[in-house]
C-alpha cells in the first residue's frame, strides 16, 4: 500500500467528478439556457427619477402581475441596483410584452357604480379576512376567497382566476366604466364595475399605517392642497357621501394599474387633506401594503426602456450550436497539440479537462436548476477560454519537469520537485485571473457577470485539479517501470535520461535493478 | 531539428537584451498608431453605445440592396445593412417606437419570407453602452489597484509595475485594432477585454517566476547584470510561454473560424476577435514590454547598478549591448562553478555537446542512494 500513499486525493477528486456527474445526470438536471440561447424577451428598465426601495418593489410586484397576465411560464425579474432586468424566455406576443412591461402603472380614484362580492358558494371552501375597507367607521363589506379556482365561472363578468391571470391592457387602461377585480394573495375577492376616474395618485401627497388606540390598524393618505388635491377628492367624496347616480355604492374605489386596492365607503361630504382615515378589517402587513400601494401612486415610477433584446429562437438555437462546435472543435485542437507535445502526460492533461468538465457541468446544470442561474453565450465563450487557462498549469508544470530533467535530475525526483515550484507559479497566475474575475462579478451587470462567473468558476476548479489530479497522476505515471524506461512516451526528454541512467549504471550497477 | 531540440530543452540563447530594443521600438510604434487613429477615426460604436435598434433576421440570399428597398417602404431607408456571418441580414437604425420597431420587423419578416417571431432585435437606449462602459472602467481600475497589491505581495513591487505597464499596452493596442480596422465595439467586446487583463498578466508572472528562481541561483553571485539574467530566464520559459499561448488561442481561434466565421454566430465573433487580439498582445508583452521594463526599473537599483559598473570595469563582460552566445552556458557555470572555458564549449556547440551532463543548475540530491529500501 505504501506505493500508493499521497493518491489520496486522486482517487477523491476522480470519485467525486463521477459522483457528482451519476447525480447531475440520475437528476436529469440540466444547464439552464439564457435567453440569448433559447430565445425570448429580455428588457432593462431604467427609472427615469431618483426612487426609493419600496418604490422599486412595488414597481416589480406591478410589472409580475403585468406579464403573468399574459401567460408566460417563468418570467425572471430582477432588481440590479435601481434598474429591473425582465426576462421573459421564449414569449410568443414580443411586441405586447415590450409594450406592458414599459408602462407606467397609475394609481386612480373612481365611483363604485355595483360590486359584486365573490360568493363563498360558487368559490368552494376558505374564507378569507376582509381586504376591502371604510373610511372612518363604516362597516366592512364581507368577501370570500377561494383555494381551487375554475377558471371558467366568472364573478359580476370577470372570470375566477383573473387575479393570476391578469387583465388585458384595455382593460387596465379603460378610462370610462370598466369591471375591475379586487385581489388578495392572488385570489378574487371582489368584483367591482367603476365609473371613470376621477382622481389620479397624483393628488395624494404621502399616505402612512397607523395602529390606532382600539388596537385597528389604519391606512391614512395625505391629500396635496388645492383644486388638484384635496379640493378634487372632496368633489368626488361629496358625489359618493350623497350616493348620486354618478356614484350609487357610496364606495370610493383605490385602483392601481386596473386592480382595486380598496373601496371605502365615504361617510363624510368633506374631509381635511390630512384627517382622513380608512379603516376596516386591516391586518398589519394588508395596511402596509395599502399605505405603500398610495405612496407609489403619489409619485409613480417612469421607466425608460434601457435595452430591450428579443432573440428568435431559431437564432439561439444556431447560437448555442455554433459555441458548442466551435468549442468542441477547439477541445479537439488543444488535445492533437497536447498529445502531440507531452504524448502521456499531455493524454493526462486532456483527462484533466474531463474531469473539470464533468464538474463543471454539475455545478452549471446544479445552479441552473436551484438558482436559476443561466448559462449565456457569454458563459460559454468563458468556458471555452478556460480551456486554455486549464492547459496552461500542465504547460507550466511539465516544462518545469522537462527542465529539471534537463539539469539532470532523475524523472522521479524532478516529478516531486518541480511540482512543488510549478505549482506555486500557477497559484499565483490563477489568483490574477481569479481577482480579476472576482472584479468583474462584482463590479458589472449582466452578460459580463456570466463571463466572469464561468471563467472565475473554472479557474478555481483548474486550482483543485491541478493538485488534486495532476500532481498524483503524473507520480502514478512515473511509478510504472514501463514508463520509466520509455521516457519518449511520456514526453520527457529521453537522451538526458538515457545518459543518466548510463551515468548511474557505470558507478552502481544493481541500483535500479534491485528495486 | 537542433533549433526546436534546443528549444524543447530550453537551451536557446537568444538575445533578448537585442530583441526588447526591436520589441520596444515595435510596440511605440504601434502604441502611437493606435492612439493616432484613436483620436483621427475613433472607434466603430455599436447601437449599444450610442442608442438605437437592430433587428437580425437569417434570410439566405437576400441581398443588401433588396433589403433597402423593403425598409424604404417602412421608413428605415437610412438604416444600416450589413450581411453577418454567412446568411444574417442586420439592419441598425435610431431609437424609435415600439410599434414603428414592430413595423419594422414586419416588412423585415416579409422579406426574409419568415415568421415574425423568428426575427431577433433589440433596442438599446444611448445611456446602456454607457453604463457598461463605466461599470467597464470602474472594473478596469479596481482590477489594475488589486494586481498591483497582489503581485508586490507574491512577487514584488516592480514585477507589478512592468507587469501593469505591460496590461496597459495591450489594452491601448487592442483597442487600436479596434479602431484601425474600425470593428464594430459592444458590450462583448468590452467583456472580452476585461477578461484577457487577468490572462495577460499569466504569462507575465511564469516569467517573473522563473526571474526570481534565477536571482536567487545565479544573480547573487554578481556573474550576470539583470538584463543578462532576465534574457536567460525567458530562454528557460521560452517553450513555456509559446505553449500556454499556444493552448489559449487554439480554442478562441477555433471560436473566431468554426462559431463566428463558418457558422456565422455574431455574438461569438465579438467575443473572439477581442480574445485572440488581447491574447497575443498578452504573449507579446509579456516578453517584450513587461521583462525590458522590469530590466529598467531593476538596473537602477544600486544592488544590480553596482554588479552591472562592476562587470563593466572588469572589461570581461561587454554586458548591456552585446549579444553574448553563451548567455544559457553563463548562468549554469555561475550556478555549478565549472571552469567559463567550459561553458563556451556548450554555448558554441549548441546542445550537441550532451558531455556536460552533469552540470544542472539544481544539484543532484546528495541522499539519493539511499533510496533503496
Amino acid at each position: 500500500m505504501r506505493r500508493f500513499r499521497g493518491f489520496g486525493s486522486l482517487i477523491a477528486i476522480v470519485v467525486v467528478a463521477g459522483a457528482v456527474l451519476l447525480y447531475t445526470l440520475v437528476a436529469g438536471n440540466k444547464p439552464l439556457l439564457g435567453l440569448d440561447l433559447q430565445g425570448g424577451v429580455s428588457v432593462v428598465l431604467k427609472p427615469v427619477q431618483e426612487v426609493d426601495n419600496d418604490t422599486i418593489d412595488q414597481a416589480i410586484a406591478i410589472i409580475r402581475q403585468r406579464i403573468d397576465a399574459i401567460g408566460v411560464a417563468e418570467p425572471e425579474i430582477t432588481r440590479q441596483g435601481n434598474n429591473i432586468l425582465i426576462q421573459i424566455p421564449g414569449v410568443k406576443d414580443k411586441d405586447r410584452a415590450l409594450e406592458l412591461v414599459g408602462q407606467t402603472a397609475e394609481l386612480q380614484f373612481r365611483p363604485v357604480l355595483a360590486n359584486v362580492p365573490v360568493d363563498p358558494q360558487e368559490a368552494t371552501t376558505t374564507t378569507s379576512g376582509d381586504p376591502a375597507a371604510t373610511t372612518t367607521t363604516v362597516a366592512p363589506e364581507a368577501s370570500t376567497s377561494s383555494t381551487t379556482i375554475d377558471p371558467t365561472k366568472t364573478v359580476g363578468g370577470l372570470p375566477l382566476d383573473v387575479c393570476t391571470a391578469g387583465l388585458t391592457a384595455e382593460q387596465i387602461n379603460a378610462a370610462g366604466q370598466a369591471v375591475l377585480p379586487q385581489c388578495a394573495d392572488g385570489l378574487l375577492v371582489g368584483s367591482y364595475a367603476v365609473g371613470p376616474v376621477a382622481l389620479t395618485g397624483s393628488a395624494l401627497e404621502t399616505a402612512r399605517a397607523n395602529l390606532a388606540d382600539s388596537g385597528q390598524w389604519t391606512v391614512a393618505p395625505t391629500f396635496k392642497s388645492g383644486d388638484d388635491g384635496i379640493g378634487g377628492f372632496n368633489a368626488i367624496a361629496g358625489q359618493c357621501f350623497s350616493k348620486g347616480s354618478t356614484c350609487p355604492t357610496g364606495q370610493l374605489a383605490i385602483v392601481l394599474d386596473g386592480r382595486v386596492l380598496s373601496a371605502p365607503s365615504i361617510n363624510s361630504a368633506s374631509f381635511q387633506a390630512d384627517q382622513i382615515e380608512i379603516s376596516g378589517s386591516f391586518t398589519e402587513r394588508t395596511a402596509k401594503d395599502l399605505a405603500t400601494s398610495l405612496k407609489y401612486g403619489a409619485l409613480p415610477v417612469e421607466f425608460e426602456q434601457q435595452q430591450a433584446q428579443v432573440v428568435s429562437a431559431t437564432l439561439g438555437k444556431d447560437a448555442l450550436h455554433a459555441g458548442l462546435i466551435a468549442g468542441l472543435v477547439g477541445l479537439i485542437a488543444v488535445s492533437i497539440y497536447m498529445m502531440a507535445f507531452y504524448r502521456v502526460l499531455g493524454l493526462f492533461a486532456v483527462l484533466k479537462l474531463g474531469i473539470e468538465a464533468a464538474l463543471l457541468w454539475s455545478i452549471i446544470s446544479w445552479l441552473g436548476a436551484n438558482n436559476g442561474l443561466a448559462l449565456t453565450l457569454a458563459g460559454i465563450t468563458g468556458i471555452i477560454v478556460s480551456i486554455g487557462v486549464s492547459l496552461d498549469s500542465n504547460v507550466v508544470y511539465y516544462e518545469h519537469l522537462k527542465e529539471d530533467i534537463n539539469h539532470g535530475r532523475s524523472i522521479r525526483s524532478a516529478t516531486d520537485k518541480s511540482f512543488v515550484s510549478a505549482f506555486s507559479t500557477i497559484v499565483k497566475a490563477d489568483v490574477a485571473s481569479l481577482i480579476g474575475a472576482a472584479l468583474l462579478w462584482w463590479l458589472t451587470v449582466g452578460p459580463v457577470r456570466g463571463f466572469a462567473f464561468y471563467l472565475g468558476l473554472s479557474t478555481a476548479l483548474d486550482l483543485i485539479t491541478s493538485w488534486a489530479y495532476m500532481r498524483p497522476v503524473v507520480k502514478l505515471a512515473t511509478r510504472s517501470k514501463f514508463l520509466l524506461s520509455r521516457p519518449r512516451i511520456l514526453g520527457l526528454p529521453a537522451e538526458k535520461v538515457q545518459e543518466r541512467n548510463n551515468a548511474k549504471a557505470s558507478t552502481r550497477p544493481t541500483a535500479e535493478v534491485s528495486q | 531539428m537542433s533549433k526546436l531540440g534546443r528549444l524543447n530543452r530550453g537551451e536557446t540563447n537568444i538575445d533578448f537584451l537585442k530583441w526588447w530594443k526591436i520589441g520596444i521600438a515595435i510596440s511605440v510604434f504601434l502604441m502611437v498608431v493606435s492612439v493616432g487613429s484613436l483620436l483621427t477615426r475613433g472607434l466603430n460604436l455599436g447601437i449599444d453605445f450610442e442608442g438605437g435598434v437592430s433587428w437580425e433576421v437569417s434570410a439566405p440570399g437576400v441581398s443588401v440592396e433588396e433589403t433597402r428597398v423593403a425598409l424604404e417602404a417602412v421608413g428605415e431607408g437610412s438604416a444600416k445593412i450589413q450581411i453577418v456571418g454567412t446568411d444574417i441580414i442586420r439592419v441598425q437604425g435610431p431609437e424609435s417606437t415600439i410599434e414603428h420597431t414592430a413595423e419594422v420587423t414586419k416588412a423585415l419578416a416579409e422579406l426574409a419570407d419568415t415568421d415574425p417571431a423568428n426575427i431577433s432585435f433589440s433596442t438599446v437606449g444611448a445611456s446602456w453602452g454607457g453604463d457598461v462602459t463605466k461599470s467597464a472602467i470602474r472594473a478596469l481600475v479596481f482590477f489594475f489597484i488589486a494586481i498591483l497589491i497582489y503581485l508586490s505581495i507574491r512577487l514584488e513591487l516592480r514585477m507589478a509595475v512592468a507587469a501593469l505597464v505591460a496590461v496597459f499596452h495591450d489594452v491601448l493596442i487592442s483597442v487600436g485594432v479596434y479602431s484601425v480596422f474600425q470593428f464594430e465595439v459592444t458590450p462583448g467586446t468590452v467583456i472580452a477585454f476585461l477578461t484577457i487583463l487577468g490572462y495577460s498578466i499569466y504569462d507575465t508572472i511564469v516569467v517573473d517566476d522563473k526571474i526570481i528562481e534565477n536571482e536567487r541561483l545565479v544573480g547573487q553571485s554578481g556573474r550576470l547584470t539583470y538584463g543578462q539574467m532576465t534574457s536567460l530566464s525567458m530562454n528557460q520559459v521560452l517553450l513555456r510561454s509559446i505553449n500556454t499561448t499556444v493552448v489559449s488561442l487554439l480554442p478562441v481561434i477555433a471560436l473566431l473560424v468554426v462559431g463566428a466565421g463558418i457558422m456565422g454566430a455574431v455574438t461569438l465573433e465579438e467575443f473572439s476577435i477581442a480574445l485572440t487580439v488581447g491574447l497575443l498582445a498578452g504573449a507579446y508583452s509579456s516578453i517584450f514590454v513587461a521583462a525590458p521594463i522590469l530590466v529598467w526599473l531593476k538596473e537602477h537599483q544600486s544592488k544590480f547598478k553596482v554588479i552591472r559598473e562592476r562587470l563593466q570595469s572588469q572589461g570581461v563582460d561587454v554586458s548591456h549591448a552585446a549579444p553574448r552566445v553563451d548567455l544559457v552556458g553563463a548562468g549554469v557555470a555561475t550556478a555549478t562553478s565549472v571552469g567559463s572555458s567550459a561553458t563556451e564549449a556548450i554555448g558554441s556547440t549548441t546542445g550537441a555537446a550532451p558531455t556536460v551532463a552533469p552540470s544542472g543548475v539544481i544539484p543532484p540530491r546528495p541522499r539519493k542512494n539511499q533510496r533503496k529500501r
